[in-house]
């Protein structure tokens, strides 16, 4: 019996400190499923934990604080439709951030749109996401829909047409294979000279190498993960495919353990991202620096999407005049976010949306910038191989 | 015959442990076999009720069946039940739940009703029930029904397992050794609830055991086994002057004196 | 009291209807929020499935670390189901079922020969496969996963938010534990334990030991396809092969040791305990996994039984008291 109560009082003593943790009111709320799962991912989430107390200790936004509500998806859906429902319904949010994976994103636009929770994306790229129609729902990274013209058209006219595609079972490599695949079917009626999908987290990628190899391809496209990407490129040149094999890879790329990890295998891979470090406007100078100071790595576009996000987040939230009635404020939130143009920060172009809950309006980066390394390991470099506007229309 | 063995065979590589043994049991008999640690006692009980294979060319017959090789639910479906030597006792089971799990095969009602939970299911277990807790007090263990097994004694156990195999009212009981590690008063009080219930029930046994007294006592027959042979069969008075028996156990002949000593135990 | 508890004994379906009752009106009393009726639909979820994972691990011994495999192929044939033919949850559950049923006989193979870890690693092997079957298949939808799966029609509601959809999983979860409990109080649950405890002398008692371990696969097969049923069908409808990883399986396996391995509530009450304690601690996501550990090793440690070994020693040290008490009068 003792013991029982001994167990019930800890209970109610969690609980109770998890509820005074739920804070007044008043403030404006902003919660974020993400995948917290590696070092980089922590260290994204520490970025928006970090900014926010900055804009708090700056006196908030329009003298209301920022209550930050960080919940952690673990890249499963199930988790992240949980979050969405607890932050739109439990937790009230006026905004939610989230997510990373595609597969999590997408189930959880349905949720957002029945609460009228505005969610504004930081990574996901699948197309797929904002073809929903939701009204709600708002994408800071470049779609693969555009990612896969400026890779074909660079890929076919600057490269070559005959492509062998290495991807994992991941969404968002699947479906940069895949779309880019069909483009290249579409636009030059190529076919693929060799393709496959490896396994789920598989470790020796040689025997599709050296049947990629075999197909005697003018380019290769390993679609994966951080590690698989790195593995790829490094046993490209194991199994001997020459320096002469373009080498093609999907915005994963961009993240700093690829060039860190693959070394010299880096170097001359050509991948599309929405930001380079090698960028050398001044703003980005200083955001590199920032970062490598602060958390001591190199940023990808994923670091840069999400400070463009919240650099975006502030000023639009600053417009929206807070009622307290929690439907009208989170659909004035959507609004003011709606009402974003031109915006320019980190990324290579200007992110702009508008009222239609349409891949038109809600795609906001419509400016990938294609990237090859120069240098790899520790030091690595990168050159911009180009960079390309789209209209909002295109690839539909 | 209710049990009926011929030319039964089972070689462990090159050892043989049971050969060529012909066995004959008729109903209502209490059967005791004996023989020196090794001599294929338990490999016998094994054999017949199925836990082993035996050889080719051997026959096992049960009231009237062909149990030779058939798995060993089956048999005990045939009404063949059996302890074990290691008691095998469903530690991690109540008491009452060791024994009706004991009833299994006469359980009346069928799966199906089972699983959609009908009223009469809960009536028929409840008569289950009562009927287990009868036989658990007529072995001495009824305040201990909801205990789990293993926070019974050692004396305790050995009765809950004797429960549990009377429990499916077997044609024929078969005991391994039932009075290993009791104490004289117990071997007493086992011996008498073994008469009771052979009276009670119109049990026919075979108990293996080394505590001589027992077997002399409550045996009407004895079978002798020695490195897997039948060496002897008779009554009590019988094998105890049988040479061969006595050359197998001790290694020679004793004196009357001697032999008391033996068997006072 | 000693009536009421007599009446319930006699007919069981009454306990259980009173349960529907008290279940319906919760949310109306005490829900502040649809969050609490999507976790409250997760909780029946995961009820279902650690009362199924208790029938083969708990009660009849055979340690299955397969399991979430068994759950995918409840959520899949649902999702499959409506992908290609339009099916609501009326027609996918009682299919997965079946199904799921068919996939548990695949299970309950192993078992025959092997044991313990071993038995694990072949039941391992197994669910892991189906999952990078259905990751790897464009016909599963691979790495897509399946959205907007349709949620279930009664009497002209349509059951598509949270709120609504709890009073498709209460009930469902409701039958199950019916299902369960009947199953385990009869002389089947018993020859269950018989086999774990001890499977010669369970066939000795004329206990069938393959076919009860063949039953018991199938038993929880069956119980964990339902609860993917129902878990595809929650809205917003969206099943991905990441959901039905090794973790997911230590979550179920954690529910049952929690509960008390082999005690007729154990995964209940692990399920319900669990599934909260792990959305109270969302906040604290770094340290999460740390506390889910910490949890079960301290099970482990200090309350092997969990916590429905622990109950029963409470309930029956008092009714020996009591006796004892009666006595000494």
């Amino acid at each position: 019996m003792k013991k029982i109560k001994i167990i019930f009082s800890s209970l109610v003593f969690t609980a109770s400190l998890l509820m005074s943790t739920i804070a007044q009111a008043d403030n404006i709320k902003i919660g974020v499923s993400f995948r917290m799962l590696s070092d980089v991912g922590y260290k994204h989430g520490m970025l928006i934990e970090d900014t926010v107390k900055m804009w708090n200790s700056q006196g908030g936004i329009n003298g209301k604080k920022i209550d930050l509500t960080l919940y952690n998806d673990e890249c499963k859906s199930e988790k992240g439709v949980a979050n969405a429902t607890k932050l739109a319904y439990q937790d009230k949010v006026h905004v939610i951030i989230g997510s990373s994976c595609s597969s999590v994103t997408l189930p959880m636009v349905p949720v957002i749109t029945k609460a009228g929770v505005p969610q504004i994306i930081p990574h996901s790229t699948s197309s797929k996401i904002t073809m929903t129609g939701s009204e709600y729902i708002f994408r800071v990274p470049v779609s693969s829909r555009f990612y896969k013209i400026v890779q074909g058209k660079f890929t076919a006219e600057q490269q070559g047409k005959k492509i062998a595609y290495i991807y994992v079972p991941d969404q968002a490599s699947m479906v940069f294979a895949k779309e880019m695949m069909k483009y290249m079917k579409d636009e030059y009626g190529v076919d693929p000279v060799y393709q496959v999908q490896a396994g789920e987290k598989e470790t020796d990628f040689r025997s599709y190498l050296m049947k990629a190899k075999a197909a005697n391809p003018d380019v290769i496209v390993l679609s994966g993960l951080v590690d698989e990407t790195v593995r790829m490129l490094v046993q490209s040149y194991e199994v001997g495919i020459p320096k002469s094999v373009h080498r093609v890879a999907n915005s994963v790329a961009s993240k700093v353990e690829v060039p860190t990890n693959a070394g010299k295998a880096a170097v001359g891979v050509v991948y599309s991202a929405a930001f380079a470090a090698s960028d050398t406007r001044p703003i980005a100078k200083k955001f590199v620096k920032m970062v490598k100071s602060k958390y001591g790595v190199t940023p990808g576009h994923d670091f840069s999407q999400m400070q463009d996000l919240l650099d975006m987040l502030k000023p639009a939230l600053e417009q929206v005049n807070f009622t307290g009635n929690l439907a009208a404020d989170r659909n004035a939130v959507r609004d003011s976010i709606a009402g974003i143009r031109n915006f320019t920060g980190l990324a290579s172009g200007p992110i702009s949306f508008c009222a239609a809950g349409s891949p038109e309006c809600r795609d906001g980066n419509k400016t990938p910038v294609m990237i090859e390394y120069t240098r790899g390991g520790k030091n690595w470099k990168t050159a911009v191989a180009g960079t390309v506007t789209f209209k909002p229309t295109d690839g539909l | 015959m209710l049990l009926k063995t011929k030319k039964l065979m089972k070689a462990f590589g090159g050892l043989k442990a049971i050969n060529k043994v012909d066995f004959e049991l008729p109903k209502n008999e209490i059967r005791g076999i004996i023989g020196p640690n090794g001599s294929g006692k338990s490999t016998f009980f094994n054999l017949v009720s199925g836990v082993y294979d035996a050889d080719l060319g051997s026959y096992i017959e049960f009231d009237g069946h062909d149990i030779t090789n058939e798995p060993p639910h089956k048999v005990g479906e045939l009404g063949l039940a059996r302890t074990f030597q290691l008691l095998r006792l469903y530690q991690d089971m109540s008491v009452i739940n060791n024994v009706m799990s004991g009833y299994h095969t006469l359980v009346p009602y069928k799966f199906i009703d089972a699983v959609v939970g009908r009223k009469k299911i809960w009536d028929q277990e409840k008569v289950i029930k009562e009927e287990m807790m009868e036989l658990l007090s007529f072995v001495g263990l009824a305040d201990y029904a909801e205990m789990n097994a293993s926070e019974l004694s050692g004396g305790q156990r050995r009765l809950l397992v004797l429960a549990r195999a009377i429990a499916g009212k077997p044609k024929l009981l078969m005991l391994d050794e039932p009075a290993a590690g009791l104490s004289p008063v117990n071997v007493d009080n086992l011996m008498k609830i073994l008469m009771r219930l052979k009276e009670k029930y119109g049990l026919t046994l075979i108990i293996i055991e080394h505590i001589l007294k027992v077997v002399m006592d409550t045996c009407s027959k004895v079978t002798v086994l020695d490195h897997g042979e039948k060496i002897a069969e008779g009554t009590p008075s019988q094998i105890k002057d049988d040479n061969a028996v006595i050359e197998a156990y001790l290694g020679k002949k004793m004196d009357d004196e001697e032999m008391r000593k033996a068997l006072a135990v | 009291m000693e009536k009421f508890k007599e009446i319930i004994r006699q007919y069981p379906f009454l306990g259980f209807i009173i349960a529907f009752f008290i279940l319906m009106a919760i949310p109306s009393i005490f829900f502040t929020d649809l969050y609490q009726s999507h976790l409250s639909s997760l909780i029946f979820i995961n009820i279902i499935v650690a009362a199924g994972l208790n029938i083969v691990k708990g009660y009849c011994g055979q340690v299955t670390v397969g399991h979430v495999g068994l759950y995918a192929v409840g959520s899949y044939t649902a999702g499959c189901m409506f992908m290609y033919l339009g099916a609501s949850l009326w027609i996918t559950l009682p299919i997965a079922i079946l199904v799921t049923g068919l996939f548990g006989v695949a299970f309950a193979i192993p078992s025959f020969r092997l044991e313990g870890p071993y038995l694990a690693l072949a039941t391992l092997g197994g669910g892991e496969a189906i999952r990078l079957f259905i990751e790897n298949g464009e016909f599963f939808g691979s790495t897509y996963g399946i959205s907007s799966i349709s949620q279930p029609e009664l009497f002209g509601i349509t059951f598509d938010t949270p709120d609504k959809y709890y009073y498709i999983s209460m009930p469902i979860m409701l039958i199950a534990i019916y299902f369960s409990f009947s199953v385990l109080r009869s002389s089947i649950g018993r020859a269950f334990m018989a086999v774990r405890e001890d499977p010669i002398s369970a066939a000795a008692s004329g206990i069938n030991v393959k076919k009860h371990k063949m039953l018991a696969f199938i038993l929880s097969a069956m119980f964990a396809g339902a609860a993917g049923a129902v878990y595809a069908h929650l809205p917003p409808g969206y099943i991905h092969p990441n959901n039905y990883t090794v973790i997911e399986m230590v979550t179920f396996l954690a529910m049952v040791v929690f509960g008390g391995l082999g005690h007729i509530w154990g995964g209940i009450i692990g399920a319900v305990i669990i599934t909260i304690v792990y959305d109270l601690t969302r906040p604290l996501y770094e340290y999460q996994l740390f506390i889910f550990g910490l949890t079960i090793v301290l099970t482990i440690l200090f309350m092997p039984k969990g916590i429905g070994g622990f109950i029963d020693k409470y309930f029956i040290d008092r009714r020996f008291k009591k006796k004892q008490g009666v006595a000494s009068k």
